[in-house]
């Protein structure tokens, strides 16, 4: 996969080099590649459903199993270092859904405890508060009713840019700057909200 | 390929959060951003101002609603006692005594008929037999309204239940079965009626949309669902109400649709509903 080279490096180059140094014994490519893919795998695992701790220890677990494979032998594709980082989490986390799918095999009480989502911690609630005033602000600074009612049909009743387009008769270059501008604004509130919060200040 | 000026160009970002990649873009992004902390960060922040979107949406309609509430005990307390009283009146009307009342007239209908039968019968331009056909009629209407107002009276219950939020709603995790046998997998029906979460996870190959099929253990067909999408976790959800579900067991048969193409097996779900402890 490659990315555009103004923001990022060749990745292709990066990861074949990493995985040729790890199979040649290398332990300094290992920390690179940890470093290098850790804070993205962690999201993927978050994103693929994984509560907090449970990221945390697949996010590890995904790192012992590459490292372990790549020590023993290069890959066929070392380019494709990602798609085999992502294809082990994704595989662990199947496991692991599997795993629990298992072990609930009746609709008891003490199974639907664990499977009911944990209420989010007082810090993640505030900063959850946080984002909806944030929103209402942004709203309110919104020079007209037509772009607010693009951000509200875009963002909660997630309709498709062209179908709000032609409803609300705009052109593909307003709907994105009002999104750029929504977002550069969006963002310029939560920085200075997280800076007053301190550095704890994140939904995980 | 997958370069920032596409990411940019495709809302990429946005369209992952909200679930809206194909699986095949949604592979490749997931591999460009494990080492892009620029897709990253834009991701994060994607996913904060949507959550403060829906949040915000969320409090208004809630907001909204009281303040209708409000509103209309605002309203109900500046009338006088007399038209409190009559509004009272008019909503018990709309609510229950007007539908009874459209019933009734139907019975009035078939009463005036047998009247206008039993004069006719008087004359002898009818038999007694067919006059007590007439009655017979009458009798079973008057059975059907009874019948009508009970199942209207039961839907009316089991509607404010269904809007109630529910705490502790039974979820199966269902695995595709791989043999015959018993279902290992058991649901013990709730003691009062509510919802029943399943979730099936999906093998691949995945196809666009899938149907649903559920069974009983006589291979009667219960319920039936179609143009079912998978989530994220490659699993499909279905709410089912419990009132569907008598002890016994079942089977769910779900079958991948594409498009051109005959529904093809995408795997049979077992398990076994207890009655409530």
């Amino acid at each position: 996969m490659s990315v555009d080279a103004v923001y990022q490096p060749d990745e292709a180059g990066i990861a074949t080099d990493l995985v040729r140094r790890i199979a040649a014994g290398d332990a300094a490519a290992e920390v690179s590649l940890v470093e290098r893919y850790s804070r993205g795998l962690l999201y993927l695992l978050r994103r693929l459903g994984a509560p907090p701790e449970l990221a945390e220890d697949l996010h590890q677990e995904t790192f012992r199993i590459v490292l372990e494979r790549l020590r023993r032998r290069e890959l066929d594709e070392p380019a494709g270092l990602a798609g085999f980082l992502r294809g082990t989490a994704r595989n662990l986390m199947t496991a692991e859904r599997r795993k629990t799918a298992r072990r609930r095999t009746d609709a008891d009480s003490e199974g639907l405890e664990s499977a009911v989502h944990p209420a989010p911690g007082q810090l993640s609630a505030v900063l959850l508060e946080e984002e909806a005033a944030i929103v209402r602000r942004l709203i309110g600074e919104m020079p007209t009713e037509r772009d607010r009612q693009l951000l509200l049909r875009y963002y909660v009743a997630e309709e498709e840019k062209e179908s709000i387009c032609t409803a609300l008769g705009l052109d593909s270059l307003h709907f994105n700057r009002v999104l750029f501008r929504a977002r550069h604004r969006f963002k310029e509130l939560l920085v200075r909200f997280q800076e007053r919060q301190g550095p704890a200040a994140h939904i995980g | 390929m997958m370069d920032h000026t596409h990411v940019e160009a495709q809302e990429v970002v946005d369209r992952y959060v909200m679930g809206k990649l194909s699986a095949e873009e949604a592979e490749r992004f997931e591999e460009h951003y494990l080492s892009c902390p620029e897709c990253l960060d834009r991701l994060e922040l994607a996913e904060s101002m949507q959550r403060g979107f829906k949040r915000a949406a969320g409090q208004d309609v809630a907001r909204l609603a009281a303040a209708r509430q409000l509103a209309l005990v605002a309203w109900l307390s500046r009338l006088g006692r007399s038209r409190q009283m009559a509004v009272l009146a008019m909503a018990v009307l709309v609510i229950a005594i007007l539908p009874a009342g459209l019933a009734l007239r139907e019975i009035g209908e078939r009463d005036r008929e047998l009247a206008r039968e039993r004069e006719r019968s008087a004359a002898g331009s009818q038999s007694a037999a067919e006059a007590g056909k007439l009655r017979a009629e009458l009798q079973t209407s008057r059975r059907d309204l009874a019948r009508e107002r009970e199942a209207r009276a039961s839907a009316a219950e089991q509607l404010a239940q269904a809007r109630q939020p529910q705490a502790n709603v039974p979820i199966l995790f269902l695995d595709a079965e791989r043999g015959a046998g018993e279902p290992s997998v058991r649901l013990r029906l709730p003691s009062k009626p509510g919802w029943i979460v399943l979730a099936l996870t999906i093998d691949p190959p995945y196809q666009p949309s899938y149907r649903v099929i559920l069974r009983d253990a006589k291979g009667r067909e219960v319920w039936r669902g179609g143009d079912l999408r998978l989530d994220e976790r490659d699993s499909l959800s279905l709410s089912l109400p419990s009132t569907l579900l008598a002890p016994g067991d079942y089977t769910l048969a779900v079958e991948g649709l594409a498009p051109g193409r005959q529904p093809a097996a995408a795997g049979r779900f077992a398990f076994r509903v207890l009655p409530a402890a």
